[in-house]
């Protein structure tokens, strides 16, 4: 049927396949297949401006949601925002069926693989896999041999990368057997679809995702050692540099596992504890997503920060169970693909429901000289992926560069392998408002169950940018594309929750906070506090220079210079105003616009800010959708109102306004959606205890020297602006504004939120709410520290505060209380560091660096 | 020859401790030339956790871990050994040439599994192909060691046509002692191979790689060994006690044959006076003891190493 409306141009007749290629959407035929015709019938009423508007829209969602892409090398922009495109890959019941199978197979027969490289070696004593083949393969860690525990299934989680050959069947492309990526992001792909195309999605009958979350969990659990019922799971990632650190961060949250870094666990008596704010806890499962030789400094890769001292010995004595088990990488290698089909029909009697991709192996004298021989027409890959090792496509080499390939591959014949070069299916994708068809590459996910293993009905797929362009991959900047797995009938939804048995009581997992996230969640506060302090300073300075400027009044200009002397004393941008020549601070613009937007130096707005975002991307697992929606809000839009080179002084106080807006939203989220545990001591803690020295700082450098009364009630107003207790002061005092009510005010009274006395008094009750290793009657350290500068003040009297020394015109006991309490405050800080940030040490590899022998 | 290893490591930190885990291949293990009578650690603090295996090169492996806080660590280890003279002769006079070696190593596994079924030789056939199996590894690139043409290049000379791969080695060997300088002062652990052939200058450590990676080079299993030599005094001197040390060599796969020691710091094939701790594919697979400690600050470390002949009371 065709659709005149010469507006819209993405129905299918505007479609252009091309020749000899194979299209999803005709499969070989004349006319598109019926549930593709219908599909591109519903996006064409919708019109092309629509489908526009609902790829922004799911666009945002996923922006305003931190589904990203972390792309190595790109340290200016560290996350890249994923892209969707809002075209679904459709694939029918029938052919779900055929894949669905094949993939079972395939996990199954790797997993068997696996057991036999790790356990009896069978396969290389008949001489069904070559020796070269696994020994030569860097994945193969002889360390693991034999440290595989009984269960049922081994590879736990399997992944696989899919397209369709030019004959239409499916191939499978690679297989990635250790800690596969890509399932969080089709989740998420998922729910954006949902919401941007509910009318669609509806109406069509698509298998749902949430299944294959609840057997992977079950899957978790049933390999937990000593059968536990309710075992502890963590999820292991590299950190926030991880390309795929938001799926690791969703996972966590989504399965509820604590999501931790090697320095956040540690090797007891042989048994694997996390390190939490309560002390040890034990851990059962790890979800690993730290590739598999870095996971054990002590018996892998010495060198590693990224793993466990230990790991492989708790793994050996049965103490923790690791998804997928070290070692599991051997299965990556592809030469094994060579000999699949043999070893298909040796373990299951079978013959490969899926075929790979054609093959050759170099290690054999046969294949090699294949390979030598067609280079022009094969792929060829080494077969250890590393710096350096890349697929080379053997056509495009110029004649030196082919002999350099072949001299290669006739040295180490078995480190390489020839491989077909297949053309990909094309199929529809929106892009640049067309409809055009893009080589698609599916990634699939399978997880082990008791039965066997179940294949997640859908899946990961990806398109390339640029036509003609069969190299799909995130770090190339692809895009990606839901899956809709078409149903037969409509699928129930499944909850994640499980039942417990009866009414069997658990205990409330409370204290898992990991003392790493302790440790970032203190600088969220301590950034974020920063970062408002600056602000309000530099808003009441912008107001002066324009009073300066327009009223020309010589105290006016007094006072602008004691508060741009303020702001390098707050922001410790030295020497800055502070010893500068009359000519710098009389033209302060220039250093105005670097202390608010150069992001290279320490202190500034924008170096504040990215700290900020930084350390509260490194515990994206905590924060509820919309607490992370304000933190990505703080730093977005001031990285989009301040990225503008000619921004000048006058926009200032507009952006900074927003700023403070910024941050009012987010510590009102987190105050009204945290619970009052060690999560939020932590955060408030440090946002109270920068606070005070932030005010301190502050009124040390405005208020210590004594001014002449004109100035002094100047200053006096602008401190009272910079920490927003202007309306209170004068509400309360109704008189002159003087030194000692001031102080009083912002010193003394703990009813004010804002002054120094209620910043110690909240610190002092949340460092005894802490978790504590000793005894509830003796008292920390900590405690002492913040006790001493909370009585200090206390017992600091206004009247004796502000008793000027007339020598040299110094408030000397109030410069005296205030350098005290930053003493103390910062020894408090260092105090909270040593007795909960304990991942903050760092280990070292004892080996012997000079040689061993004197003969 | 009975003999009684003393081998003490002593960590010294500028920080305390709170936890350590280490792995020590420091215990010697058995085969045809040596049987261990009694080895045991001695470490202080005590360790909290401690575990012995065996390892994939069928190696001895202690693994401890001191879980609270010290500023000192000292691992002892006290083995009595026995060695049997009775080297291996037939070695000297195997004939097979180092193609024919090659050959052998390179076959397919698959025709070997043809060749050891339905025959009556099957079972030697079976156990003689997994031998070669297991030899196979010693032919790859390791962690330490990996096959370049600059000692492709300079093996060659050694590497005559139809030569006896035993006489090849014995050739590789002698010119390894004469061409290179032994030099405690020019190496470290992480001194590359291509260093070592370029300056020639080297420790057993480094002659040991020079040589595996030699023989790699040309198709042949060869891997390392780690262990001690025992020391004579110079005429006329007394024994000093502890001033020992580790040492290094390394052994070549000959088909029929089995593994054969050669000592190239030495220029000598090991017969009664090497007391081998471990093999693998390098020094990495067997790095006789190492850990990881957790704060600690600087650290120094001190070796002793005594190797003391026991007179035979029989």
């Amino acid at each position: 049927m065709r659709n005149n409306s010469s507006a819209n141009d993405i129905g299918t007749q505007y479609y252009a396949t091309q020749l000899g290629i194979y299209d999803e959407m005709y499969a070989n035929e004349i006319k598109a297949l019926p549930y593709w015709e219908r599909f591109m019938a519903a996006l064409d009423k919708m019109g092309t401006e629509n489908l526009e508007l609902r790829r922004r829209e799911a666009q945002r969602l996923l922006r305003e949601n931190g589904v990203t892409y972390n792309v190595y090398g790109d340290s200016q922009n560290l996350t890249r925002p994923w892209r969707l495109d809002p075209v679904p890959l459709l694939i029918s019941s029938e052919e779900w069926v055929v894949i669905e199978a094949g993939l079972k197979e395939r996990a199954e027969l790797l997993d068997l693989i696996l057991k036999d490289i790790y356990g009896k070696q069978t396969l290389l004593k008949k001489g069904l896999l070559p020796a070269e083949l696994v020994f030569g393969h860097e994945g193969f860690l002889n360390p693991c041999v034999g440290a595989l525990q009984k269960q049922k299934h081994h590879l736990t989680i399997y992944s696989a990368n899919l397209a369709r050959g030019p004959n239409g069947r499916m191939w499978i492309l690679d297989d990635r057997a250790q800690a596969p990526s890509g399932s969080g992001y089709a989740l998420e792909n998922r729910t954006v679809m949902t919401r941007v195309l509910p009318d669609i999605f509806r109406q069509t009958q698509v298998h749902r995702l949430s299944g294959f979350f609840k057997y992977l969990h079950k899957g978790l659990v049933d390999i937990a050692p000593h059968k536990k019922d309710d075992p502890r799971i963590v999820i292991l990632t590299p950190g926030p540099l991880n390309e795929t650190y938001f799926e690791h961060a969703y996972l966590a949250a989504h399965l509820g596992y604590t999501l931790v870094q090697g320095g956040d666990l540690t090797v007891r008596d042989g048994k694997v504890w996390l390190k939490s704010l309560a002390g040890l806890q034990p851990v059962d499962v790890i979800l690993r997503r730290v590739d598999d030789s870095f996971c054990d400094p002590l018996e892998l890769r010495n060198e590693s920060k990224l793993g466990v001292a230990g790991l492989l010995e708790a793994v050996r004595r049965g103490n923790v169970a690791i998804a997928n088990p070290l070692g599991s990488s051997v299965l990556e290698n592809p030469a094994l693909m060579a000999f699949l089909p043999r070893l298909a029909r040796y373990f299951l009697n079978d013959d490969l429901k899926l075929p790979s991709i054609a093959t050759w192996w170099c290690g054999q004298a046969r294949e090699r000289d294949f390979v030598l021989q067609n280079i022009d027409s094969l792929v060829i890959k080494p077969i250890n992926r590393g710096i350096g090792n890349h697929a080379v496509f053997g056509g495009i080499l110029n004649n030196k560069e082919k002999d350099y390939l072949r001299s290669q591959i006739i040295a180490k014949p078995h480190n390489f392998i020839g491989q077909e070069q297949v053309s990909f299916s094309t199929l529809p994708a929106f892009i640049d408002h067309k409809i055009e068809p893009r080589n698609a590459v599916l990634r699939s996910f399978v997880v082990a169950g008791n039965e066997g293993y179940d294949v997640m009905p859908g899946g990961l797929t990806r398109v390339a940018r640029q036509k003609d362009n069969f190299i799909v991959s995130n770090q190339a900047g692809g895009i990606s594309k839901d899956t809709w797995v078409l149903a037969a009938e409509p699928d129930k939804p499944v909850s994640l929750w499980t039942q417990p048995k009866r009414n069997q009581l658990i205990d409330a997992d409370t204290d898992a906070l990991t003392s790493r996230a302790a440790d970032n969640l203190f600088w969220v506060g301590r950034h974020l506090e920063r970062t408002e302090a600056v602000t309000r300073l530099l808003r009441v300075i912008l107001i002066k220079f324009r009073e300066v400027f327009e009223f020309k009044e010589p105290h006016d200009e007094a006072c602008l210079h004691v508060l741009l002397r303020t702001l390098t004393q707050v922001t410790g941008t030295y020497p800055g105003f502070i010893k500068c020549d009359e000519k710098f601070i009389k033209a302060p613009e220039t250093e105005l616009i670097s202390l608010v937007k150069d992001g290279f130096r320490r202190g500034s707005l924008t170096a504040n800010i990215q700290a900020f975002f930084q350390a509260a991307f490194s515990i994206r697992d905590l924060w509820s959708q919309d607490t992370w929606r304000g933190v990505d809000n703080i730093q977005r839009r001031w990285q989009q109102r301040t990225s503008n080179v000619d921004l000048g002084i006058e926009q200032l106080p507009l952006h900074l306004d927003d700023l403070l807006t910024g941050i009012v939203a987010f510590t009102g989220l987190t105050s009204e959606s945290m619970t009052r545990e060690a999560a939020w001591l932590m955060l408030d803690s440090g946002r109270r205890l920068e606070r005070a020295l932030a005010l301190i700082s502050l009124l040390r450098s405005t208020l210590a020297l004594r001014h002449e009364d004109v100035l002094q009630n100047q200053v006096l107003e602008s401190v009272l602006v910079a920490t927003d207790s202007l309306t209170i002061y004068q509400r309360r005092y109704r008189s002159y504004i003087q030194l000692p009510l001031v102080l009083e005010l912002l010193l003394l009274d703990e009813a004010h939120p804002r002054s120094i006395a209620f910043q110690l008094h909240q610190l002092s009750v949340h460092i005894s709410a802490l978790p504590k290793s000793k005894k509830k009657s003796q008292i920390t350290a900590e405690e002492r520290a913040i006790l001493k500068a909370y009585t200090d003040l206390k017992l600091s009297n206004v009247l004796e505060l502000t008793q000027v020394n007339e020598d040299d015109g110094v408030y000397q006991q109030f410069e005296e209380l205030l350098a005290n309490t930053t003493d103390l405050l910062w020894r408090l800080s260092e105090l909270i560091a040593e007795a909960y940030f304990s991942h903050s040490q760092t280990s070292q590899l004892m080996v012997h660096s000079t040689p061993e022998d004197e003969l | 020859m009975k003999y009684r290893i003393t081998h003490s490591t002593l960590y010294d930190y500028s920080q305390s401790v709170g936890l350590c885990q280490s792995e020590a291949r420091l215990q010697p293990r058995d085969f045809w030339r040596q049987r261990t009578e009694s080895s045991y650690f001695e470490i202080t603090p005590m360790p909290t956790d401690y575990n012995e295996r065996t390892d994939f090169f069928g190696n001895r492996v202690a693994y401890f871990a001191v879980q609270k806080p010290h500023t000192k660590l000292l691992v002892t280890v006290i083995s009595e050994v026995t060695l049997f003279p009775k080297q291996n002769n037939s070695g000297v006079f195997n004939q097979l040439s180092w193609e024919q070696v090659q050959q052998t190593l390179q076959g397919n596994s698959m025709s070997m599994q043809f060749q050891s079924f339905g025959q009556q030789s099957q079972v030697q056939g079976l156990a003689c192909s997994l031998d070669l199996i297991e030899a196979k590894q010693y032919i790859l690139d390791s962690p330490m060691v990996t096959v370049s043409a600059e000692l492709a290049d300079y093996a060659r000379i050694s590497f005559q046509p139809n030569r006896a791969l035993v006489e090849v080695v014995y050739d590789l060997m002698s010119r390894i002692y004469k061409d290179f300088t032994y030099d405690p002062t020019f190496t470290t652990i992480a001194t590359p191979l291509s260093d070592v052939l370029r300056f020639r200058r080297g420790v057993c450590q480094d002659f040991a790689h020079l040589a595996i990676g030699c023989l790699r080079a040309y198709g042949i299993a060869a891997r390392y060994v780690s262990g001690y030599v025992e020391t004579l005094p110079e005429p006329g001197k007394a024994r000093l006690v502890g001033a020992d040390a580790s040492h290094a060599w390394f052994s070549v796969y000959i088909p029929d044959l089995g593994w054969m020691d050669f000592d190239p710091t030495n220029n000598k094939v090991p017969h009664d006076q090497h007391i081998t701790l471990a093999w693998g594919r390098d020094y990495a697979d067997v790095t006789p003891l190492k850990g990881i400690a957790f704060g600690g600050g600087q650290h120094t470390l001190s070796v002793s190493v005594d190797v003391l002949r026991l007179t035979d009371t029989h």
